[in-house]
């Protein structure tokens, strides 16, 4: 097998490997992206770079991914359905790879609705499954519709995967649909809770997909709270409520859970970790750091 | 069935500014069933007219807007016999010359067609919202198929994906099934709840042991069935 990315390189040798993600600006200042490569380079092997997350208006995906690599920071282009029918994804998808991109990660997408333009049009010409499947064509030398590319894009392609959701069937009969669809590899939504992580190694140990577990640093009450009340898939033990209730040092006790977290995909022999450092990205070294000591 | 709701009155006005002699006429199919457009509703649409100072001069009620006669037989008759013909019970009509407005209470479909046969403007008083099941009971109607040409039923335990999915995902739920609702419709702008399609499609094929159906990989959709503007032979 043939490795296009060092991401994917990774993920197939032995090495616990590690993949971040950064939150393109919301204008045009590239420093930003500049700061958080900074942070993340030498600790993560790539980074996503997400796709219009919730549907608010910000940079999109393939500036900050160019910005990052030219850094030194390989990238992993985050491609939704929201936005885009099957005729610009595939166009994004030429152009991406012209620019360097070797990892692909295809996500349904959040629905406008959710985000600070309701008011928008919803695409989703092709569902994740169905995106997949296409970016696996292109690579084979195919658009969708059976044109041929001279010059095929290289690249891996990942896939999502929300296991924390009830009932978890049904997402992971589509996960294995993705998988025969062309998925490499896979990342999941953000994980608080241990017996999750144990669920998702039992149901989707019989699918030949490495898998990494997404953490992100609980920097509040408010926001644990938050995520529990509205955010789909998401538990949170109450362990870690109320250690953060207790805690005399936030920052502190957000970057132990993490490391916790880490430490337990890593002994369960999860092939990596997906760390969202939600703005937190200067402690991602020590959450890494201190999994390494647990 | 259309599901259709009355546009608020003032947005019915301000269309008729500058006529001065108005007909209404009603629908005598969804819009009966579904008291938005029948005739008592268009009594009613009459009265709140001519209390804004609008000269309704006459009121009827078509059998079916979307069914009404033939172009060709349309070409002999003016638009009073037209609208005579349409709508059979038509009050007032004898008396008033020169109508130069019609209000339709019909869906989106009726309204065209009725437009379609007379010179006359014909004015929506409907915001046509979409193809639903009549429920009778309970507080929310909800879109049951959007005509995607192409039906899914069969694989889908008799619930539209296309349709009642926020995403018309085909190949199961995306990670925003929230406590078996769809996120969407828990989302800021939305009041109310609406269950997640594919967690319902699941667990009835579960419960049917016709899981298999969801494990199989369906294709994008071929939007040239489902796409403006579409059009389909006559059935003979
Ligand atoms: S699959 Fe298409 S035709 Fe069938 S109910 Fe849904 S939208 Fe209507
Ligand atoms: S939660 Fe269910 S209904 Fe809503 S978009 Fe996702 S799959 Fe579709």
């Amino acid at each position: 097998m043939k490795y296009y990315s060092e991401f994917m390189r990774s993920l197939k040798s032995s090495e616990f490997t590690i993949s971040g993600e950064i939150d393109p600006p919301k204008d045009v200042n590239p420093d930003e992206v500049k700061e958080q490569v900074k942070h993340l380079k030498g600790t993560v092997v790539a980074a996503n770079v997400t796709d219009n997350p919730i549907g608010d208006v910000i940079m999109n995906t393939l500036a900050p991914c160019v910005i990052m690599q030219d850094l030194g920071l390989e990238a992993i282009y985050q491609q939704t359905c929201r936005d885009r029918n099957r005729i610009a994804l595939q166009s994004d998808i030429i152009g991406a790879t012209a620019l360097g991109i070797k990892n692909v990660l295809a996500l349904t997408g959040d629905h406008p609705k959710m985000g600070n333009h309701p008011q928008a049009k919803p695409v989703f010409d092709l569902d994740s499954v169905q995106l997949t499947g296409m970016l696996r064509k292109m690579r084979e030398g195919s658009t969708l519709a059976g044109t041929e590319l001279e010059n095929p894009p290289e690249f891996h392609i990942g896939v999502g995967i929300s296991p924390g959701v009830e009932p978890l069937e049904p997402e992971i009969i589509k996960l294995e649909k993705k998988v025969k669809a062309g998925a490499e590899f896979a990342q999941t939504q953000v994980i608080y809770d241990v017996k999750i992580l144990e669920r998702l190694k039992d149901e989707a140990s019989h699918l030949d997909l490495p898998i990494l577990p997404g953490f992100a640093p609980l920097k509040s009450i408010g926001m644990a709270k938050f995520m529990i009340k509205y955010v789909p898939g998401i538990r949170i033990p109450e362990e870690t409520m109320k250690k953060l209730e207790e805690s005399k040092n936030r920052v502190e006790t957000s970057i132990e859970i993490v490391a916790e977290l880490i430490a337990a995909a890593r002994d369960m022999n999860f092939s990596g970790v997906h760390i969202m450092p939600v703005g937190m990205d200067i402690h991602v070294r020590e959450m890494v750091e201190r999994a390494g000591e647990i | 069935m259309i599901i259709t709701r009355q546009k608020n009155l003032e947005e019915i006005i301000v269309m008729l500014q500058g006529s001065e002699k108005v007909a209404i006429i009603g629908c005598g199919g969804c819009v009966t069933f579904y008291k938005t457009g029948g005739r008592k509703q268009t009594i009613e649409m009459a009265e709140k007219l001519r209390e804004k100072g609008i000269d309704v001069v006459a009121t009827g009620i078509s059998a079916r807007q979307c069914y009404l006669i033939e172009e060709k037989e349309a070409e002999a008759l003016d638009d009073s016999e037209i609208i005579k013909k349409v709508a059979r019970n038509i009050v007032g009509l004898e008396e008033a010359e020169g109508i130069d407005a019609v209000v339709s209470l019909a869906c989106g479909v009726g309204v065209q067609n009725l437009a379609n046969l007379i010179d006359t403007p014909v004015y929506p008083a409907q915001n046509t919202l979409f193809m639903g099941r009549r429920r009778v009971e309970g507080d929310f109607d909800i879109e049951q198929c959007i005509g995607c040409g192409d039906c899914v039923l069969g694989y889908t335990a008799g619930i539209c994906p296309v349709t009642r999915c926020a995403k018309s995902l085909m190949n199961g739920p995306c990670g925003g099934v929230f406590n078996g609702n769809c996120e969407v419709s828990q989302s800021r702008v939305s009041e109310y709840d609406i269950p997640c399609a594919w967690i319902q499609i699941y667990e009835k094929l579960k419960a049917n042991g016709k899981l298999d159906n969801m494990r199989r990989i369906f294709p994008e959709k071929d939007f040239i069935r489902a796409t403006h503007m579409r059009k389909v032979e006559v059935a003979k």
